[in-house]
């Protein structure tokens, strides 16, 4: 079995591994880099809310005086 | 209260995400598919989240219109946002698979198909909210959309039952294939995503309620 084996058999299945490995590495980033931004898209989005919510105070309370 | 409740899961999330990953690094590669297979461990997780969440907003949108309840409002546009970004997760990373395994990066079937409808959908339904200032009114179309968004679901599920597809039958209750013992491993992963998808569902409807906070002191400001 091992005999029927060519280099070129071998150069192809480490080339074949070599791509599998770089597409699995390529699919973990991507879906990472998407809850990630996500994630950071919901941050962003709280600090505006709360600074809406400081400023909606602060003139609430100049109208009240 | 809700703010511990947070936090023990989002440790336990993780917790579970960095434990599945150093448990997936230490496998070996599978026999057909090689390396690209453990992809698998986020693709399938990702989904099923998805799907859960869209159940989750089908509930709540049912729940808004006979209780007229803000609170499952906030509940349905939360949910369908970490919905999105889950089948878009998702959606990518097939793509990728699909690039390695099959040689190119989309095919127009059923299954990838419908998910990408799905997507289409629910994203229509959150520029839907956008264009509707009247709480109320906003509230009611959007109920009433994503329970029409709901009925690509089960297409997305049964797709590759239904029609042939290019795409491989089901690892979970279906006819595909997974080594031995991996199995445990991707219900461990979808148990982290499901987690991670609550805790930001959570954080999300946080959001909802400074906005209604906003609107209600908007209001106030108004009237003074």
């Amino acid at each position: 079995m091992l005999i029927q084996v060519s280099p070129d058999d071998i150069t192809f299945e480490i080339g074949r591994l070599q791509r599998n490995y770089q597409f699995l590495s390529y699919g973990l980033v991507a879906a990472w880099i998407i809850l990630v931004a996500y994630v950071l898209m919901m941050v962003g989005r709280q600090r505006k809310l709360q600074r809406e919510i400081a400023g909606l105070r602060a003139i609430l309370e100049d109208k009240r005086r | 209260m809700r703010d511990k409740i947070l936090w023990i899961l989002a440790i336990a999330a993780v917790a579970l995400l960095t434990r599945d990953i150093l448990v997936m690094v230490d496998l070996p590669p599978e026999k057909m598919q090689g390396a690209i297979f453990k992809i698998i461990f986020f693709h399938v997780p990702m989904a099923m989240t998805a799907m859960a969440a869209c159940g989750v907003a089908l509930i709540a949108s049912v729940l808004f219109l006979v209780t007229k309840n803000f609170l499952y409002d906030a509940l349905a546009v939360s949910v369908t946002e970490v919905g999105l970004a889950f089948l878009a997760a998702n959606l990518i990373t097939g793509s990728i698979w699909g690039r390695n395994q099959w040689g190119i990066w989309w095919a127009w079937d059923a299954r990838l198909t419908s998910a990408l409808v799905c997507w289409i959908l629910y994203a229509s339904y959150l520029m839907l909210r956008r264009a509707i200032d009247e709480p109320t009114q906003r509230a009611t179309f959007s109920a009433v959309f994503s329970i029409f968004c709901f009925i690509d679901v089960p297409i997305v599920i049964f797709s590759i039952k239904w029609w042939r597809t290019q795409h491989p039958q089901p690892v979970f209750w279906g006819g595909g294939s997974i080594p031995a013992g991996w199995y445990a491993i991707a219900l461990w992963q979808l148990l982290a995503m499901l987690l991670l998808g609550t805790v930001l569902t959570m954080i999300r409807l946080r959001d909802e309620e400074s906005q209604r906070e906003i609107e209600s002191m908007r209001r106030m400001a108004h009237a003074f």
